[in-house]
């Protein structure tokens, strides 16, 4: 149960400071787009080899078609 | 002057982006390029044929008369199959045909869509009443091949299948009329 006395994330100004260090952010966002760009390199890189893999060891193999 | 950083975060990410781009670009080239290369070397092709028939006399007369049903071999040695899919089997329900030989499959339908596959072989196609649908193939072994409809057509849908009988070349005699039958086995 919530007591009264715990803090709400209502009580906090909108307009107040973001604590987060400006330079520790421009460190992170160096690194940032290489890890998104390798994540989704990866997942795209195995979705083409299974496409490939099914495309010229099952379709090809099946013979002509038209 | 010197760009503030958050202007050189956007053009970075930018950057980055525009390379993603381009790769997905390159991929989805290669991937056009593979299914035109073997389009034009290998004749894999998506079965196309626009040719419209009655779907209520197709029956009494003509092609899919029930005389003209299953395997004829012609002439010039090109082998047509004619198959009527109606609720709920295939007429006929064997076919046979030539094992490394160019087959050309033919399907109406009388009554509702129906759908077709060939297990182990590319051959998959809807039949639609109105029209013959029509399928260029070559099986390159010897086997008994199910060919289920694989489009629901009612409540027997699923006792709809027939068999495929592929069989070597020295064994695929078409008799007096060009016509060959399913072996008995």
């Amino acid at each position: 149960m919530v007591s009264a006395d715990q803090p709400s994330a209502g009580d906090v100004p909108s307009e107040a400071a973001d604590p987060v260090d400006e330079a520790a952010l421009a460190a992170v966002m160096r690194v940032v787009p290489l890890g998104a760009a390798v994540l989704a390199g990866s997942a795209v890189a195995l979705l083409v080899i299974g496409y490939l893999a099914i495309y010229l060891l099952v379709f090809l193999a099946r013979g002509m078609v038209g | 002057m010197t760009d503030h950083p958050a202007e050189l975060h956007e053009r970075r990410i930018l950057g980055t982006e525009l390379l993603w781009a381009f790769g997905v670009g390159v991929l989805i080239a290669a991937t056009l390029s593979v299914i035109v290369f073997t389009a034009l070397t290998r004749d894999i092709n998506p079965p196309s044929n626009v040719e419209r028939i009655d779907p209520k006399t197709l029956h009494l007369s003509g092609e899919f008369a029930e005389q003209n049903l299953g395997t004829t071999v012609t002439a010039d040695g090109g082998v047509t199959v004619r198959v009527i899919a109606t609720q709920f089997m295939f007429v006929p329900r064997c076919i046979a045909v030539p094992r490394q030989r160019r087959v050309t499959l033919r399907f109406a339908t009388p009554d509702v869509v129906h759908g077709l596959l060939i297990t182990g072989t590319n051959v998959n196609t809807m039949v639609v009443p109105g029209f013959v649908a029509q399928v260029h193939t070559e099986f390159p072994r010897s086997a008994d091949l199910l060919m289920p409809c694989h489009e629901y057509c009612g409540l027997g849908h699923s006792e709809m299948w027939a068999t495929v009988q592929v069989v070597p070349e020295d064994d695929f005699k078409p008799d007096q009329d060009g016509r060959v039958s399913c072996a008995q086995r």
